[in-house]
């Protein structure tokens, strides 16, 4: 079943911003990455499927509901980190978690006991008297004390140290295990691979791609690194498959995907003193989709 | 009923400053009244001697200044004119707060329908509008039967805080209204009190033109002032219904807006 379903959503504010025809599905007790830099249209696609914005065209069906037409009901399930918290002023942790609980019809306070022992949050201080972490560890209670079947998270690690990270992200897992589905907004590629099953790639308000982070990360691309006796000529390592070039003096690198036993054979025609093959980094991989995007562009008449 | 209580109890600070605010007009207004009482008829022959802009800046117009309800009457000009200030950045304040604190994520993400945010938060600013008007009612009865000679105060009074409550609504709904449907929440507050001194300074304006009396209509200042309602006896049923439709259609006008638009975060 999927818990998220986004069809050619549109968000469109004025000429450049905002959010064209994403379409993906996350299905039910999933851990889905939604990744890409700041301002590529991440809070816009979350803020749309929760309704505080609207679709200009498209729609996100939430439980198989969509998601502006059963907006409250839907919600009842939804558990949402944004990524800037801000709360009431004057307002004791105890009473906002209290006043959040009081929206959902179930008794919450066991839940709110135990999730703030567990992220080690003083109940009894001022909201405004808290840090920057601290502020969003009373978002995460905030988001889990109704046990919601769908987590939304954006970005939510800024300002945890790593300590508090791994213990957020110990509980995520717990309430994974339990059936919670997850979606995971971030612009830091380690933790999504850390925590992920599938991961959406957006870029400039438009989806370039959704992969599983397994396939990502999958031999079929490669990091060369080769040094040679001689510089090696530019146009000889022009073939299918080679990406990032690099040749500096005697050292030669490209990130390669495809049939390896061909790039062997090319290697064999060289005089090498050193070689390493490596598995790359998501990051690279991902910088890589970045890359070939703007390729495209540039060939593109 | 959550939300209804987190902003009763938001608003209680500011509700209690206002109360205060309307004890101390109504207090040192009738105080002055004491000093002025001694002189008694020639006052009100004083007054009538100024020329009638100066007469209009005050307020006074055809008030009988000699007695003691007479004066409130310029005395209920200003406290109109604080009231609407209370209902106005009450309902543009109570709508337009959750974007400006950028509590609007939180709230919005919760399993409430927009409509019912609106409800709960409505119907929390008419209730602390409802409490000033009650609580100027007492303070002014207190005031004035502390100077009245013989007349009967309580009646005239509950017929102008009667009008003054339907002022309240008037810009408590506007100020929803303008928060509600303006694309800049954070300017609900200023924009609406722009509107507020508009109407307030074409009041003033009538006063001192009677060719400009046609549109008394267009501010809510004319519809109940003192001289009118004391005068007459009674309130001006054009202006009754007037009044209610103004406040429906704003009020419809915040509820559609609000659930069409986007929220500003």
């Amino acid at each position: 079943m999927n818990v998220i379903e986004l069809k050619n959503l549109t968000k469109m504010y004025g000429k450049s911003r905002g959010i064209r025809n994403i379409s993906f599905n996350v299905e039910e007790g999933e851990i889905f990455g939604f990744i890409g830099p700041n301002g590529a249209g991440k809070s816009t696609t979350i803020r749309t499927m929760l309704s505080l914005i609207y679709p200009t065209s498209g729609s996100a069906l939430i439980f198989g509901k969509d998601s502006v037409k059963f907006a409250p009901e839907i919600k009842r399930e939804i558990g949402y980190l944004p990524s800037e918290v801000f709360y009431y002023d004057n307002m004791k942790v105890k009473d906002l978690l209290k006043y959040s609980a009081s929206f959902y019809k179930k008794d919450c306070s066991h839940r709110i006991s135990q999730l703030s022992k567990m992220l080690d949050l003083d109940l009894n201080k001022k909201i405004d008297d808290l840090s920057f972490g601290n502020k969003k560890k009373v978002g995460i209670v905030q988001g889990l004390l109704h046990e919601p079947k769908l987590i939304i998270l954006d970005e939510p690690t800024s300002g945890l140290d790593p300590l508090m990270q791994q213990k957020f992200f110990d509980l995520l897992k717990e309430e994974n295990k339990k059936g919670t589905t997850i979606l995971f907004s971030s612009h830091i590629l380690s933790e999504v691979q850390k925590m992920c099953d599938r991961v959406a790639i957006i870029k400039e308000g438009e989806l370039v791609k959704v992969e599983k982070i397994s396939t990502l990360k999958e031999n079929n691309h490669k990091r060369f690194k080769l040094e040679t006796k001689m510089p090696v000529s530019q146009g000889f390592f022009q073939m299918d498959g080679v990406q990032n070039l690099e040749v500096k003096d005697q050292i030669t690198s490209f990130l390669y995907s495809g049939n390896i036993n061909s790039v062997l054979e090319k290697l064999t025609q060289l005089e090498l003193t050193n070689l390493w093959i490596e598995e790359p980094d998501l990051e690279e991989i991902f910088l890589h989709y970045y890359e070939k995007e703007n390729e495209d562009e540039y060939f593109s008449p | 009923m959550n939300l209804f209580f987190r902003e009763m109890k938001a608003a209680r600070k500011s509700l209690i400053l206002w109360c205060i605010g309307s004890f101390l007009m109504a207090a040192s207004g009738m105080a002055k009244f004491e000093g002025l009482d001694s002189t008694g008829e020639s006052l009100q022959q004083l007054v009538s001697t100024m020329p009638r802009s100066l007469q209009a800046v005050m307020g006074t117009g055809s008030l009988d200044l000699s007695t003691a309800v007479g004066y409130y009457g310029i005395l209920f000009t200003y406290l109109l004119l604080m009231a609407a200030i209370h209902s106005l950045m009450l309902g543009a304040g109570i709508i337009a707060k959750e974007e400006r604190g950028k509590t609007a994520e939180f709230l919005l993400s919760k399993p409430i329908s927009r409509s019912r945010i609106m409800t709960a938060k409505l119907a929390a600013a008419l209730v602390n509008v409802l409490i000033f008007n009650l609580v100027t009612f007492v303070f002014s009865v207190i005031s004035v039967a502390k100077f009245a000679k013989t007349e009967d105060s309580i009646s005239d009074l509950s017929l102008l805080m009667t009008g003054m409550f339907l002022v309240q609504l008037m810009f408590l709904a506007a100020g929803s209204g303008i928060a509600a449907s303006g694309k800049k929440p954070k300017r609900a507050v200023s924009m609406g009190t722009a509107l507020l001194l508009a109407a307030y300074i074409l009041s003033i304006a009538i006063d001192l033109s009677q060719k400009l009396e046609f549109l008394q209509y267009l501010t809510p200042f004319k519809y109940f002032e003192a001289k009118r309602v004391l005068i007459d006896g009674g309130l001006d049923p054009v202006f009754i219904l007037l009044s209610i439709g103004i406040v429906f259609i704003l009020t419809i006008v915040a509820y559609i807006s609000f659930n069409k638009r986007d929220i500003q975060v």
